[in-house]
């Protein structure tokens, strides 16, 4: 099966300023893909070109298998999409404003009684649903344009920062309604800008930064790929050197020092050996006061490839 | 049904269905402008006051009020009326949705451009259309009360379909400067900047220069001509008068029907005696079929033109809202 999403070498310049410099970014199917970047990277660009609102310059697009250039309704009949922040239409009410939608779907009015209610349950918006859209608070409108890209039970999402402008507990219930559109089988590509967001709801990461893209794979193994050692930290009351030294006999750990009184162990594993080295600690008379695991966040990651990438300056 | 199927299903219910879902998005829009509703008020106070207000003026002057057989055919929305329907209906159907930002939501839905542009126009037919028909039952109705029972009441349709034509022209205008502008302002004072020139320009270069000619080939209330021997001949009118433009459609062709062998004379004003106008020898005289039939040819060409600037424009436009 082809790939939801593959661009090869697309660009988009406005005037003299490139928005997107021969990005290739392929999206497998059945996926639930982060499109990471900080602001004014090119990820809203990137996404028109996909949804048809610009031509890119150079490149080509394909979505769901078909080449997107300029108007095709016929792709976009297969796929939903939410705009960053988006803007309805405020003399609509609701239901009005998904029956609409569902008419231009080429949806029958037994399908759209049926899957509109749905899909205002599942958004939260049940009961509000004949008031006018523009009564309705900007999360309400989140919302709503989250329900209007899910309305043709579409087989890839677009989401353009779904996140901004919701309140802490609106940021996670969309984290759930993403995840629970991916178990559907839906092909979810999401832009944020926020890590947590997309280290806590994606499998892949596509990270772009001035249009370029910095790297792309599933979240794991851009981890391994560019994580540094994972560090154990470990408090121990009653310190001795005998600790320090049985420590570091243990065949995963690559180095240790101290600061203080706090076993700083470098480990050249990923896997969880909290409880072989309490043991060695406690084998040695010490007393753990308090362990900690720390592995390089996305964050760190991505933070590094910024650097990187703008010649190890940091802006 | 799985979701395949019904997009499968969904695919063979054509374009209708999409089309249709356009229409009633851009017609619910025009309903609940307040601008067009404001507008609509409007209509009525002015076509009340055409109405009652001689009976009312008639009665404190201590008269009786005529009967006016012909109030129906002969009234009509004006340029002005026909300009500034056109103007509230469609300055912000283009314009507004990129002003909005609605467009983007809308322009990823699977519908073309060239549906959502003529979606958008056919809704603003419907609401053009509907506005005038309702003014003109409210209008046939009050005149059959206040000036006694209406003659030729089966040529109304032509009303409408000169009106509409009319109508049209302005509204192919106000879409392309929208269209090409993407600012609902710039759209709106445009075409109005157009619309008061020749409003202005034209009936002084009818009158006072020997170029009434030109007029037949510009939209609005075009040149100024006179059937001499039909109407009223007073000290202002060497006859009926008759103009050529786009906006007077539908008079003409209710002259036309009324009078069909009639002969549109074109005079320039040579002198003023006291109150009395002294026209000068005609310019030049036109069937009024010819008259007709040119302003038609004009008005279309001028819908055609200004209609594929405004689909072209938006067709082509990079959504960068």
């Amino acid at each position: 099966m082809e790939p939801a999403i593959e661009t090869s070498s697309l660009t988009k310049r406005y005037g003299s300023l490139t928005a997107v410099n021969k990005l290739n970014l392929k999206v497998e199917r059945n996926t639930i893909h982060g499109f990471l970047g900080p602001n004014g990277a090119g990820k809203t660009t990137t996404i028109k070109v996909l949804v048809g609102l610009l031509n890119p310059d150079e490149g080509t697009v394909k979505v769901l298998g078909q080449e997107v250039h300029g108007d095709r309704p016929d792709v976009r009949l297969r796929m939903g999409y939410m705009p960053e922040l988006p803007k309805l239409p405020k003399y609509l009410k609701g239901w009005e404003l998904l029956d609409i939608y569902g008419r231009m779907y080429g949806m029958a009015e037994q399908e759209r009684k049926e899957q509109i209610p749905k899909l205002l349950e599942m958004v939260g918006l049940k009961g509000r649903e004949k008031d006018f859209i523009g009564k309705y608070s900007k999360g309400m409108q989140q919302r709503l344009g989250i329900a209007q890209a899910l309305l043709n039970e579409p087989e890839l999402v677009i989401l353009d920062e779904p996140s901004l402008g919701l309140d802490p507990v609106g940021m996670v219930e969309v984290r759930e309604l993403v995840k629970e559109i991916a178990k559907e089988g839906v092909t979810v590509f999401v832009s944020s800008h926020l890590l947590f967001e997309v280290e806590q709801i994606c499998s892949h990461v596509t990270i772009i930064h001035r249009g370029v893209s910095l790297v792309s794979d599933t979240l794991q193994n851009i981890s391994n790929k560019l994580s540094g050692p994972t560090i154990l930290q470990v408090e121990v009351a009653k310190f001795s050197d005998a600790i320090v030294g049985s420590v570091k006999k243990l065949p995963f750990v690559s180095n240790v020092s101290q600061e203080g009184d706090k076993l700083i162990i470098e480990l050249k594993t990923r896997d969880d050996v909290r409880s072989q080295v309490s043991q060695e600690i406690t084998k040695s008379g010490g007393v753990i006061v308090s362990m900690s695991l720390k592995g390089q966040t996305l964050e760190e990651v991505f933070m590094q490839l910024i650097t990187k990438s703008q010649g190890g300056k940091q802006e | 049904m799985s979701a395949a199927n019904k997009k499968g299903v969904r695919a063979n219910l054509g374009w209708t269905t999409r089309f249709w879902a356009v229409a009633k998005y851009e017609l619910l829009w025009n309903v609940r402008k307040k601008k067009l509703i404001g507008m609509v008020i409007l209509a009525f106070v002015f076509t009340t006051l055409g109405l009652v207000l001689p009976v009312i003026l008639s009665n404190a002057a201590g008269l009786s009020v005529s009967q006016n057989s012909d109030y129906v055919i002969n009234s009509g929305v004006g340029s002005i009326g026909f300009f500034l329907f056109a103007l509230v209906t469609v300055m912000n159907s283009i314009s507004g949705e990129f002003e909005s930002g609605t467009i983007v939501t809308l322009l990823t839905k699977p519908v073309s451009r060239t549906m959502v542009f003529f979606g958008k126009l056919f809704a603003a037919f419907i609401t053009l259309l509907a506005v005038n028909a309702v003014l003109f039952v409210y209008g046939a109705i009050g005149a059959t009360v206040v000036y006694g029972p209406q003659n030729n009441l089966h040529l109304v349709p032509l009303l409408f379909l000169g009106g509409s034509i009319s109508t049209f022209v302005w509204v192919g205008i106000v879409l392309a400067i929208g269209s090409l502008s993407k600012s609902s302002l710039i759209a709106a004072l445009g075409a109005f900047g157009i619309f008061i020139a020749l409003f202005i320009s034209a009936p002084i270069v009818s009158l006072f220069s020997d170029q009434a000619r030109v007029l037949t080939y510009v939209p609005g209330s075009g040149a100024t001509g006179y059937i001499v021997g039909l109407g009223q001949q007073t000290a202002y009118t060497p006859g009926m008068a008759v103009s050529t433009g786009t906006d007077s459609i539908a008079a003409n062709l209710i002259t036309y029907v009324l009078h069909p062998s009639a002969q549109v004379s074109f005079f320039t004003i040579s002198g003023f005696s006291g109150e009395q106008i002294l026209w000068g020898t005609p310019l030049y005289t036109e069937p009024l079929s010819l008259v007709l039939l040119k302003s038609i040819i004009v008005a279309t060409t001028y819908i055609l033109v200004f209609l594929f600037i405004a689909w072209y424009a938006f067709k082509r436009a990079q959504i960068l809202e």
